[in-house]
């Protein structure tokens, strides 16, 4: 009884697109989860990404808003992910190989942290801390990892959803420059 | 008037204008504008953009001599639309492909300051390169981070060029 926990985790490629100069992507972000009435999960490995000194001072990073809103309540950074359950190392690993595959790379292309999103959204659905899981990244393969893979694990395919930013959220989906629309 | 022939070899003029375009932001952005909004006037690719009219008129003619442009209709007022080009201009050794999205990824970066600082830093070699990157990006084949590695440039900075150019290469 109750409602259904959905557990939304962010990454990396969709925290860079909303933390691009000035926009208003996250404040239709922090709306979202307002609406929804939830805390979006950040990875750690995402979250020293995203907070990472930059190399390049031009482009603007998210590391502001994110604190932002992990101070205002609206995003958590979680824990590593908990290697009690095995199948969370397992899955990370058939993600990086997913990963290559679907980028016709060699694996050696694609870090465990790269895959992190994808153990710890199967961690939430093991440990009961969800009926189901949303990730959203604009790196589709990842999405697409997230999605076929962790179904396998005794889950149904409608417990584990992926979208990109502009799936998500709209705002996120829209041109800097209208002119060309 | 004949059926232009799209597909033409590159005059000395025209690989002059071809050169001229790529470092010409705003002719880039007349170009781009009129391929978004075929069958425009001049005064309404003024108001819709930033420059001044004398220019636009200027930027027209020259890209309606080298082709890029063509008037749409017959007599006044000219409504004008941009020819699908495709031109590989030689310098060098090298020869470097000119098309419409790289013309409109220039475009951009009067509007978004991450292309304009990606060029900077890496010329309209690298921009040409992200732009491959990016139609991989949006067909599933590749991640940001995958990018940055083969690149040797930071996953933000890949994340965020592939962020600013997916406009281009999706229709």
């Amino acid at each position: 009884m109750g409602d259904d926990t959905d557990v939304i985790f962010i990454d990396s490629s969709v925290l860079i697109s909303c933390g691009r100069r000035e926009s208003t992507r996250f404040q239709a972000l922090a709306r979202e989860a307002r609406q929804r009435d939830t805390r979006f999960r950040i990875p750690p490995a995402v979250y020293a990404e995203v907070t990472d000194e930059p190399a390049v001072d031009a482009y603007t990073t998210p590391a502001s808003p994110v604190d932002a809103a992990v101070q205002e309540g609206w995003m958590m950074v979680t824990e590593d992910p908990s290697y009690e359950h095995s199948e969370v190392s397992a899955v990370m690993d058939q993600t990086r190989s997913f990963i290559a595959n679907a980028s016709n790379r060699s694996e050696d292309l694609v870090e465990t942290t790269d895959t992190q999103i994808v153990g710890l959204a199967l961690e939430s659905l093991l440990a009961d801390a969800a009926d189901s899981v949303t990730v959203v990244t604009n790196d589709i393969p990842l999405g697409e990892a997230a999605a076929s893979l962790i179904p396998q694990y005794g889950f149904d395919d409608q417990q584990v959803m992926w979208r990109t930013g502009g799936e998500f959220v709209a705002e996120l989906g829209e041109d800097f420059v209208s002119e060309f629309e | 008037m004949a059926t232009r022939d799209r597909n033409w070899e590159p005059t000395l003029d025209t690989g002059g204008e071809a050169f001229d375009i790529l470092g010409n932001a705003r002719k880039a952005w007349i170009y781009t504008y009129l391929r978004h909004h075929p069958s425009t006037t001049i005064q309404a690719v003024v108001e819709a953009l930033d420059i001044p009219e004398r220019t636009v008129y200027d930027y027209v003619d020259e890209l309606k001599a080298a082709g890029f442009l063509e008037q749409s209709n017959e007599g006044r007022p000219a409504k004008y639309e941009a020819n699908e080009i495709h031109l590989e201009l030689a310098e060098g050794d090298a020869t470097r492909q000119i098309t419409p999205e790289l013309i409109e990824a220039i475009a951009r970066r009067l509007r978004d300051d991450d292309i304009d600082v990606y060029i900077d830093r890496h010329g309209l070699d690298g921009l040409a390169v992200a732009l491959a990157y990016t139609r991989e990006y949006v067909d599933g084949g590749v991640t940001h981070q995958i990018m940055a590695r083969e690149q040797n440039i930071s996953a933000m900075e890949a994340g965020v060029i592939l962020d600013a150019l997916r406009p281009v290469v999706t229709a």
